[in-house]
């Protein structure tokens, strides 16, 4: 896994635990058509769009909201 | 310093036990500085009412005296014996001047004051009387001006007798103030003690209930959340309510029910795409 990948795997973890590789591996495939590993600086702003979305679905609305700056800043 | 649970429970025992002992300590200074003021009330009633007695005690003696010197009067050979008396009554009523002075010092009220100081004055022209009484004695024994001042002796004697009679009453009812201060002061201490003991009863339970709530509030919104996720409800916020263990035990929960909802979403999915793949061969 690439640092990079490996740096969003990090931050996302205190809010998917278990899933956080499989949500983000899932994010990438669906609507970047990249793999995790594959996540390049340029890929960072869709992506936290996407989690934003994505996280919305499942948790607290302003966690989504607050992991998707974190991504973005990276 | 972190807001955990045990730091909580440490500063809220702390805080009821450091109440305690500020509630221990104003209810016995309270009680002792009352206490203090019925002993001062009591010692200077007790010591008013033995001057008053003392002033009573010379005031008699002084009369007495004064009368065995009258009683002399003419007898032959009896200068010496005179002398001694009319000496002995002038000690009396130095003693009482000097004891009235003292009652006037110590005395805490403006009546008392005067009532002493009243004595004193008493004392001197009685003092001044007897030496009118002793001089036309000398001169003239039988004379209009012996008995005029034979006369104005027995009205400042019996003016001395009524001043230290004042006296001793101011002495009593100093006594008997001491008396009614020192119940005044139990009953104001038993008051004290009760009062002081349920606000501190009152602060320690407020305490109590605020450590009590701070920890109790959020296990009951886990113990509410556990439930719900159990019976298969995963639509459910797990809200932080403080920054101590539970906090970090309702982020721990908070993320294990978003990966049970992504898990599950997921394996929805997977079967919705099996299920078009297979409908699409």
């Amino acid at each position: 896994m690439s640092a990079l990948s490996e740096k969003v795997v990090g931050l996302s973890k205190p809010y998917f635990g278990p899933a956080t590789e499989q949500f983000l591996a899932r994010q990438c495939k669906s609507h970047l058509k990249i793999e995790l590993n594959d996540l390049g600086p340029t890929h960072l702003k869709d992506l936290a769009k996407w989690v934003e979305l994505g996280a919305g679905l499942i948790m607290d609305q302003a966690k989504g909201v607050e992991l998707a700056k974190k991504i973005a800043s990276i | 310093m972190k807001g955990t649970i045990r730091n909580k429970l440490i500063a809220g025992f702390s805080g009821v036990l450091v109440l305690m002992a500020a509630v221990a300590a104003i209810g016995g200074y309270a009680v002792f500085s009352l206490r203090s003021d019925a002993n001062e009330a009591t010692r200077v009633g007790a010591r008013l009412n033995s001057l008053a007695l003392e002033i009573q005690v010379h005031n008699l003696e002084a009369v007495r005296k004064v009368k065995n010197y009258l009683a002399q009067t003419g007898a032959a050979g009896s200068e010496k014996k005179r002398q001694m008396f009319l000496e002995e009554a002038k000690f009396e009523v130095n003693e009482i001047q000097s004891l009235a002075a003292k009652a006037v010092a110590l005395a805490t009220t403006a009546q008392s004051r005067a009532k002493f100081s009243k004595i004193t004055e008493s004392s001197k022209e009685f003092d001044q009387s007897l030496a009118k009484v002793v001089e036309a004695n000398q001169t003239a024994p039988d004379s209009e001006n012996a008995k005029s001042a034979l006369s104005a002796y027995e009205d400042a004697a019996e003016d001395l007798h009524e001043s230290a009679e004042d006296g001793e009453v101011i002495g009593h009812d100093a006594s008997q103030k001491s008396l009614e201060a020192i119940d005044h002061t139990s009953s104001q201490s038993v008051s004290l003690v009760v009062g002081i003991s349920i606000l501190g009863l009152v602060l320690g339970f407020a305490v109590s209930y605020k450590l009590s709530r701070a920890i109790l509030v959020p296990v009951d919104h886990l113990k509410e959340v556990a439930e719900s996720v159990s019976l298969g409800n995963l639509d459910i916020a797990v809200r932080r309510y403080s920054e101590d263990e539970i906090g970090d035990l309702a982020d721990s929960f908070s993320r294990m029910v978003t990966a049970v909802k992504f898990f599950r979403m997921e394996a929805e999915l997977t079967q919705a795409e099996a299920d078009a793949s297979s409908k699409e061969k």
